[in-house]
Parts: structure tokens; C-alpha cells; sequence
């Protein structure tokens, strides 16, 4: 207990980096909120449990994440994810602050990651939330070397499909 | 012919690390809206897990309450309803077993461990008694309507009380003064409008009547202000937030939000949705004990809501508190203390009903004092009997600080 940090230094230390994964997955920031609070809502009450020596904060609360998006996914299914995603294209994200044009590319960038499929959006979404090859092979039940090739592959894919949406 | 497939590599390479950096500054520029932070925050504050909801109202409040002709018809009804029986138990019964059936758990009594801890604030006075005698003799045949009895009943015992401490802290409060009051209107940007009878001072904005009020005596009820909404008052705008949420965010913007533990009970049985924080005190290994009034009912604020919209917050007024330990009664003299308010002998002719305790738990109760008051540890019995078809619960309370420390 004595090397635990309090719950709440872990929710603010972690709060936005978790719903930048979680919005990756989801691709719309309503989706996104309720898919965060849940992660942290959950979070908090297996706080107690939390075993320091065992795993990372961060890939703990990566895990519950992961498990939460899933959760959502099954709740929703793929077809009204991609539904939503697409209705939810950069121009019609409701967001007040989301003006800046470098923000709306970003959006676009993350909605063309939400629609990859769910282990290379997973590997995208993990990595550059911040954890190591290690962390995500972890989380994504295979080794590190094959995690970096899975994210290598999801990269390319990324490209691939914003190059065919500047295509068009 | 390879150089057109090197070049061509290294710009895929380029273009690759690129994308990676555009996807760095995506997952970092990438955060909730501004505001999200701190009410998730509040939510999970307030979805803390509720061991039990609590019954209609404060009675606590009730004095207060009664005489602001100005509350809502529905907190008043509410008021008016929660009719629990609890004997507390006097003094006397802390040391004498009482002409009870019972079967008492644990072992032998052993007398009160006499001057071995002598807290800081000298010996303490004695929780209120007068008045909860009343419901005891005479309500036998007219159990009350919120599902609790209030009548004599010849009691046993039959749970496990086991406490892991012989010591617990007793709270002392200096009585605020009207200057607090100011102090706290202040705070909330209220304007000072009166001083009527029996509040420290009524403050008004364009939104709400603020009135403030010192401890009561009898029944004894904390130092508290009350909310009371005028018609502009907003609703509170949180899309999707239960009455928790809503009361949690109407607490925040206010300033509200209280500095003690607390759990969280919602009673949504009815309009307006009562949102209550039951106020808890900090025991020694960890524990925690919930403060009661006089009925057992725990408190601390409560906000009612009507369509999301505040229509009446009452509350704690914010005092600083003392602290000094007390040595307390073990868990076999809380039991025949609890035992000793049976009352076997027929006041009518009609043998009180027999009511198995079950149930105990350490709480906290008011002791008013005049210039400085007392939050006291005392023990809460319950248990249930059937009353012409009805389950209804019984509670005894019983002071838990040991006789030795207290005034004669």
C-alpha cells in the first residue's frame, strides 16, 4: 500500500490519455466520455485490489480500457460503430474548441483509425497512448516482436486509407 | 533499376514516420472537453457504494424546517411521516442487564474499565434523552408509517458485536456564531436580509433564500443551512447525470461539496428525488461510523430535486472540530445496555411485543453542550418484529463512551 499513489493522482495523471485512446476506438467524443467514465469508474473501485508489483499503472488502466471499448463494441456492434464513425466525420464532431484546422485533421485522423480493424486500431491506439511494445504485447496477448509488427502493418493500413480518402 | 526502389522506399519511410508524428501529436492533442475532468470526478465521488438508504427525511431538520413557513409542502410531509422507535437507553442501563428474555451474545459482563483513558475534553455530557420515552409507552398498537416501531418491546439479542477498539474519538464544536453564518453566506455570495428567530441570519440572491442556523437543543440537530429555491432557480444541466450526479454538480458550483466522508443514498421514490450524503466519522483501523439523529436516521446534506432543478438543500453548516479519545464501553455492556430498555411489564394489559436485535453498529450522535456541543460515539441495535401482519424495524441506541467519563 505504501507505494501506491492516491486514486485520484492516477485519474488526473491518466485521464487524457486514456479517453485519447478510448476516442480512437470509438471515434465519436459522446461515445468516448461515457466509455471513459466507465474505465474510471471501474477503476475505482478495483483501486483497492490494485497489486503495484504486478503490473503498471498505466497498463492496468489500459486494460480496463481495452476491456471497456470491447465491452462497447459487443453492446453496439461493428455495423453501428462504422454508422457512427462515419456520421461523425470531422466536420460533425461536436466539439466548441474543435475549430483549429490542425485539430479537425487530427479528428479525421482518428476517425480513419477507428475504422481500421479492431487489432491494428488496438496496437495504434496502445502504442501511442504511450506504452512500450512490451506493455501492448501484454495487453494484446502476443509478444513484443509481434506486437511491433502488428503496429508496423496497422501504419501502412492507416496510410492506405487516408490516402484513398484523399483520392476521393 | 534499384535506386527507383530505394527512393521510392525512403519516401514510404518518410511518409510512414510522418504519419507516426501526426499520430503522436493526434493521441496528444486528443483530450476530453473542458469540464469532463471534474465532473467524472464528482460522479465517482458520489457512486461511492450506499450501504443502505436511508428513510424519508431528517428529523434532525424537522425543528428547523417547521419554522421557515416558506419549505416545500413535500419536505414537510416527509417530515412529518418518519416516526422511528428508538429508545435511547440512559445511563442507568449501561449497567444493569434489565428485566429482559434475553439471550445475550458473548461472554460475561465485565464492569466499566473506570479512569483508564480520560479524553482531552474532561468528562462529556450525556446524549439528550428527553422525549424519546414519548413513542416508547404509547404507540404499542400504532406502528409508525415509515416501517419502524416505536413502541415498549421486550428485547433479546442474538447478532455479534465484536469491536476491535477500546478507544474512539469524541468531536467537540465551538456553536457558530452569527459572524460564521456571514462567513458562509459570503462564501456563496448571498446577501445578508435578517436575522429572523431562531437562525443566525437569512441571506437572499436572485436564485435562492439562504437562512442559517445554530445547534438545537431538542430534538438535538446539528448547526445547518438550508437552500430554498426561488422560481429562477435553473435546473442543472448535465446531460445524462443521474440526481447524484446533478446534486454533486449543483454541491461544486456552490462551493458545497462537503470536506468530510460521506455515502452517497438516493431516494428517487417520489418528486422531488432526495439526493443524501451521510456523513461519516473516521474510527480507529480504518472504520468508519455514520452520524445519526435521534430516530437513527443518518445525515449530513440532503438536496432534493424536482426536474433537475435544486428546490431545497439543507445541510451541515461547516464547523471546526475538535478531537480528544474516549474510552468506550465493551461490546457485552453495549448489549445489556441495549437490553435494559425492554420493557416485559404490560403497561395495558398487553404484553409488549418480543423483538430480536440483530444487528449493531457504532455510530455517531449530537450531544449538545450550549457554548460547545459533542459528536459521540453511541452503539445502534436494530431488529425487526411483525406488527398486525407488518415488518417493522426496531432501534436502540446506546451510549458508547464509558460511564466513568462522563458528568454525573
Amino acid at each position: 500500500m505504501a507505494d501506491r499513489l492516491p486514486f485520484e493522482d492516477l485519474y488526473r495523471g491518466y485521464l487524457g490519455r486514456i479517453y485519447a485512446y478510448v476516442r480512437a476506438q470509438v471515434g465519436t467524443s459522446a461515445d468516448a466520455e461515457d466509455i471513459t467514465a466507465q474505465v474510471f469508474m471501474n477503476a475505482y473501485q478495483a483501486y483497492p485490489r490494485f497489486e503495484a508489483r504486478n503490473t503498471t499503472p498505466a497498463a492496468w488502466l489500459f486494460r480496463i480500457a481495452r476491456n471497456a471499448t470491447l465491452d462497447h463494441f459487443r453492446a453496439h456492434g461493428r455495423r453501428e460503430r462504422l454508422r457512427r464513425t462515419i456520421e461523425h466525420q470531422p466536420a460533425a464532431e461536436e466539439d466548441p474548441a474543435g475549430q483549429a484546422e490542425e485539430r479537425i485533421q487530427y479528428q479525421a485522423l482518428l476517425a480513419h483509425v477507428a475504422q481500421l480493424p479492431e487489432r491494428q486500431r488496438d496496437a495504434i491506439s496502445l502504442r501511442h497512448s504511450g506504452l512500450s511494445f512490451e506493455e501492448v504485447g501484454k495487453l494484446m496477448r502476443c509478444s513484443e516482436d509481434a506486437a511491433k509488427m502488428l503496429y508496423h502493418r496497422a501504419v501502412k493500413a492507416l496510410r492506405e486509407s487516408v490516402r484513398r480518402m484523399e483520392e476521393t | 533499376m534499384s535506386e527507383p526502389r530505394d527512393n521510392l522506399g525512403q519516401d514510404e519511410d518518410l511518409e510512414l514516420q510522418a504519419l507516426q508524428r501526426q499520430l503522436d501529436d493526434a493521441f496528444e492533442t486528443t483530450r476530453p472537453r473542458h469540464g469532463f475532468e471534474d465532473e467524472l470526478w464528482l460522479r465517482m465521488q458520489s457512486s461511492r457504494p450506499a450501504r443502505s438508504r436511508l428513510r424519508d427525511a431528517w428529523a434532525g431538520f424537522w425543528q428547523g424546517i417547521r419554522a421557515v413557513p416558506a419549505v416545500p409542502a413535500a419536505a414537510v410531509a416527509v417530515g412529518l411521516v418518519v416516526v422511528i422507535g428508538v429508545v435511547l437507553v440512559g445511563y442507568s442501563g449501561l449497567l444493569h442487564s434489565g428485566g429482559s428474555t434475553a439471550t445475550s451474545a458473548g461472554g460475561g459482563f465485565q464492569g466499566p474499565q473506570s479512569n483508564q483513558y480520560a479524553g482531552d475534553f474532561g468528562r462529556l455530557p450525556a446524549p439528550v434523552v428527553a422525549g424519546q420515552k414519548t413513542g416508547g409507552a404509547t404507540s404499542a398498537s400504532a406502528p409508525a408509517s415509515a416501517g419502524d416501531y416505536v413502541g415498549p418491546a421486550q428485547l433479546t439479542w442474538t447478532g455479534h458485536l465484536d469491536l476491535a477498539f477500546t478507544v474512539a474519538p469524541v468531536f467537540r464544536y465551538h456553536e457558530p456564531s452569527t459572524n460564521t453564518a456571514d462567513q458562509f453566506a459570503s462564501a456563496l455570495g448571498a446577501p445578508l436580509h435578517g436575522r429572523p428567530e431562531g437562525f443566525l441570519g437569512m441571506y437572499e440572491t436572485s436564485d435562492y433564500t439562504l437562512k442559517v442556523r445554530g445547534t438545537v437543543q431538542s430534538p438535538p440537530s446539528s448547526p445547518a443551512y438550508f437552500i430554498f429555491s426561488n422560481l429562477s432557480m435553473p435546473a442543472v444541466e448535465a446531460a445524462g447525470a443521474g440526481p447524484a450526479d446533478l446534486a454533486s454538480v449543483f454541491l461544486a458550483e456552490h462551493g458545497l461539496v462537503p470536506q468530510w466522508d460521506y455515502t452517497t443514498a438516493v431516494d428517487s421514490s417520489g418528486d422531488p428525488v432526495k439526493v443524501f450524503y451521510q456523513r461519516e466519522f473516521n474510527l480507529p483501523g480504518g472504520t468508519t461510523a455514520y452520524l445519526v439523529n435521534m430516530n437513527g436516521d443518518r445525515y449530513g446534506i440532503e438536496v432534493d430535486l424536482s426536474n433537475n432543478r435544486p428546490v431545497l438543500v439543507s445541510g451541515m453548516l461547516p464547523v471546526s472540530m475538535d478531537r480528544a479519545n474516549y474510552q468506550i464501553v465493551s461490546s457485552d455492556q453495549a448489549v445489556r445496555a441495549a437490553l435494559g430498555g425492554s420493557q416485559p411489564v404490560p403497561v395495558t394489559g398487553t404484553p409488549a411485543p418480543a423483538v430480536q436485535l440483530t444487528q449493531a453498529e457504532l455510530v455517531y450522535v449530537l450531544v449538545p453542550a450550549g457554548d460547545h456541543s459533542f459528536y459521540e460515539p453511541a452503539f445502534m441495535f436494530s431488529g425487526t418484529v411483525k406488527i398486525n401482519g407488518s415488518t417493522l424495524t426496531k432501534r436502540v441506541l446506546v451510549p458508547a463512551v464509558d460511564p466513568s467519563q462522563r458528568t454525573p
